[in-house]
């Protein structure tokens, strides 16, 4: 692998770092997508047991970022000549310096990826490595092929799936029980009823379930998948598989759930906390929202949030029928890739063996990052008794129930930004202006179709 | 350029040259910094500006096209006027609250240094994560402002929705640039500083009353100052980032989408370098512009003691 800096790659630092700084001179290089969209995967060089430098990256909250660092001291110890620097932070604003540190190239060697982010930073190939040309040193064997095909874009194998994921209802039982409800809703008639209960019992402040805009997006994805049986679109074309009408019924039914006292209304959520995600929220730490659609993978940061008298009630909910089919979709949770800039392929792919499939490494990352996808690190784990009771729950939950695709385009920054993003500003429009789905819907497919959707409706 | 007292007797021409040039090399730094961090991005924005530069797509098309769609979109000229409208109203009110401010502080009361330095903290504060959860505390529905509100109306009014109603959104950033008044207040307080005693004393002696000598005095003497807080306020309220980022992520509804917000979202989540690049274009040229004007208004407002 190269050294050598391009005069472009000059050009698109200096730009990306001028910009950041400046926020009035923004570049970047023009160059980046033609780098390497590898035909073959050539084996890289064999490890030397020369002192080796690696920089690792992630998101997460505190429990994960200590059962990586533990597990990275650990493989440190065993591999006495590899260093590992690690990166990590909140999710929040983490795409934003993860995308431009990728177009720069000066991402970390092994980097934890949102499965959207192949498509969206590396679709030709250019950001990460075909992991196949590492295969020596990490044992693929140990993931379905299914699983490991979900990372293959620009044919390559770009990451290494850690977890598969899907959303479910969590609720918050202790204030479910003051409204006088003592099971989770299993229907929608239950939920409609607790939206009830809700504010007959304990006043309007109160609400079963709080959706932001993105959520809201997946909660109503989940209820025309439930009633129509089909995928929200083609996964391999990003063709979308519903008409105008369907998709505004869908959004009649988010208003529904927001009419009927079901779901906090958006302006209601954000009178009280601007832009603060809703675990970091006051409705949520004291029960006032009492229930949130998540990654199954989220349990313990919505519930270590809670304060000491909500904690005990956190409860893993069902998934709800809306129709006749069971809606819902999986995906890969996160990835670990490795970049086309590490200098050490070897070493780093060790790392990620280490983290996903080695016993001991396995047995300290647990379920941090989700049930792990890899048979080898699921046994560890679980042996090591690291597998999170909410979690394996959740995920047991999720697996056994939803059984619809993601496309890679439904997490486009363009669509599900907070703030920014057109599903956001769907939903505000119907809360803030009482306008039907049928009103809002152009502006839906319209935002879909600029970041690539192809729209039949 | 002289640089030293050395004698040039007996010095070989190269130690002659490192003489003549010796302060370059200590400006190296600085030069390297400027040139690397500011002049290329600065003139490589500008190129960008011109076309459809994306993160990962690379360049496809050169012409005028991000600025013609900065003009026509609803999206940015909307975060143009709410920046105008941001910077009419954050630049005089802070102005005026640091001058009175300022102004009550130049009198020997008991403890002025301490007010002085508490009134200094909140401009060293910032925007940072505390900043915002302060923020969203006091403009909460049920914060300390809607209390006092009903309080003050003895409940006849709750207050609105600071932080959710488009209308009033923009309000709670404004006011938290306009609290971290300090920076001018501290200017203002030098600048009163500088004010001769004897124009007062003498004023007094002709009958002036406070509200005469302060208008007819100390406005026309400190007006340099003035002058020169309002075109640095300018430049600030133009670049302001920190506020909407923080505490509102521009909403609700784009409410507080201020032109530097809506840059790094073209630029850091959309990946769209070259409409970033027109936009931060089109607010440097709009900031000079405000400063041309202010500064070729100065000739008929601003005293300075050395003309006549």
């Amino acid at each position: 692998m190269s050294n050598a800096i391009s005069r472009r790659d000059f050009l698109k630092v200096t730009g990306a770092v001028g910009a950041a700084g400046l926020l009035a001179a923004c570049g970047g290089g023009s160059s980046s997508s033609t780098a390497a969209a590898n035909s073959a995967p050539a084996s890289v060089a064999a490890p030397t047991g020369d002192a080796v430098e690696l920089s690792i990256s992630w998101w997460g909250g505190e429990s994960r970022h200590e059962a990586y660092q533990k597990a990275i001291a650990a493989f440190s110890e065993a591999n006495s000549n590899v260093t590992v620097n690690p990166t990590f932070a909140a999710w929040s604003g983490w795409e934003d310096t993860m995308s431009t540190k990728f177009a720069g190239g000066v991402a970390e060697d092994v980097c934890q990826v949102n499965w959207n982010w192949l498509y969206n930073y590396s679709g030709n190939g250019q950001t990460f490595i075909d992991l196949n040309s590492v295969s020596d040193y990490i044992d693929l064997s140990q993931w379905d092929e299914t699983v490991l095909n979900t990372c293959v874009v620009a044919d390559m194998l770009q990451a290494i799936p850690v977890s598969m994921t899907g959303r479910i209802f969590y609720w918050n039982m202790t204030t479910f029980n003051k409204a006088g409800i003592t099971e989770v809703p299993k229907t929608l008639d239950d939920l409609m009823a607790a939206g009830a209960a809700f504010q007959s019992q304990l006043g309007d402040d109160y609400y079963p379930l709080h959706l932001g805009g993105y959520d809201r997006m997946i909660m109503m994805v989940f209820y025309l998948e439930s009633v129509y049986g089909k995928d929200w679109a083609d996964p391999a074309t990003s063709t979308l598989n519903y008409t105008a009408d369907e998709i505004a019924e869908g959004l009649d039914f988010i208003k529904s759930l927001v009419d009927n006292h079901v779901v906090m209304p958006l302006p209601t959520y954000y009178g009280n906390n601007g832009s603060t995600a809703a675990h970091q929220s006051n409705e949520w730490i004291t029960g006032k929202i009492a229930g949130i659609l998540e990654w199954d993978s989220s349990a313990s940061k919505y519930q270590d949030a809670l304060d000491d008298e909500n904690k005990a009630g956190f409860t893993v909910g069902e998934e709800i029928k809306f129709g006749d089919y069971n809606g819902g979709f999986t995906k890969v949770s996160m990835g670990l890739a490795i970049t086309q800039t590490c200098q050490h392929p070897a070493e780093a792919a060790m790392l990620v063996n280490y983290l996903l499939n080695d016993e001991e490494g396995a047995a300290i990352m647990g379920s941090e990052c989700g049930i792990p996808a890899s048979k080898a690190g699921l046994a560890a784990a679980e042996a090591a008794g690291a597998v999170d009771e909410l979690v394996n729950e959740a995920n047991s939950k999720v697996m056994a129930f939803c059984a619809f695709q993601l496309d890679p385009l439904f997490e486009h920054n363009n669509l599900k930004a907070d703030g920014t993003g057109i599903y956001q500003e769907v939903f505000d429009t119907i809360d803030y202006d009482g306008v039907s789905g049928a009103e809002v819907v152009d502006v839906l497919l319209d935002g879909m179709e600029s970041v690539g959707y192809t729209i039949n409706a | 350029m002289k640089a030293n007292n050395a004698p040039a007797v007996g010095r070989t021409p190269f130690q002659k040259w490192c003489d003549k040039y010796q302060g370059l090399f200590y400006l190296i730094p600085w030069i390297i910094g400027f040139v690397v961090f500011k002049a290329v991005p600065f003139g490589q924005s500008l190129y960008y500006s011109f076309t459809d530069m994306n993160f990962f797509n690379g360049i496809s098309e050169y012409g005028l096209m991000n600025y013609i769609e900065a003009f026509t979109s609803d999206r940015i000229t909307k975060s143009l006027i709410t920046t105008f409208q941001y910077s009419f109203i954050t630049v005089p009110l802070k102005l005026v609250f640091a001058l009175f401010i300022a102004y009550i502080l130049n009198f020997n009361i008991k403890f002025v240094n301490l007010f002085r330095t508490v009134y200094y903290i909140p401009s060293i504060l910032g925007g940072s994560v505390a900043i915002a959860v302060l923020w969203r505390a006091v403009f909460r529905d049920d914060g300390l402002i809607n209390t006092l509100i009903k309080m003050l109306t003895f409940g006849a009014f709750d207050g609105p929705s600071w932080l959710s109603d488009p209308d009033y959104a923009l309000w709670v950033i404004c006011l938290l640039r306009v609290w971290q008044f300090g920076s001018a207040m501290v200017l203002f307080l030098a600048a009163l500083k500088g004010v001769p005693a004897d124009l007062y004393e003498a004023a007094t002696i002709d009958g002036a009353g406070k509200w005469r000598q302060f208008f007819s005095i100390t406005v026309p003497m400190i007006t340099p100052i003035i002058f020169y807080n309002l075109v640095t306020q300018i430049c600030q309220a133009f670049q302001e980032f920190n506020g909407p980022y923080i505490i509102t992520n521009g909403g609700p509804r784009n409410a507080t989408t201020l032109i530097a917000l809506l840059v790094y979202q073209y630029a850091f989540k959309q990946n769209e370098m070259g409409m970033a690049s027109a936009l931060a274009w089109i607010m440097f040229i709009i900031v000079c512009v405000l400063t041309i004007i202010a500064f070729t208004s100065q000739k008929k407002w601003v005293y300075y003691s050395d003309e006549r």
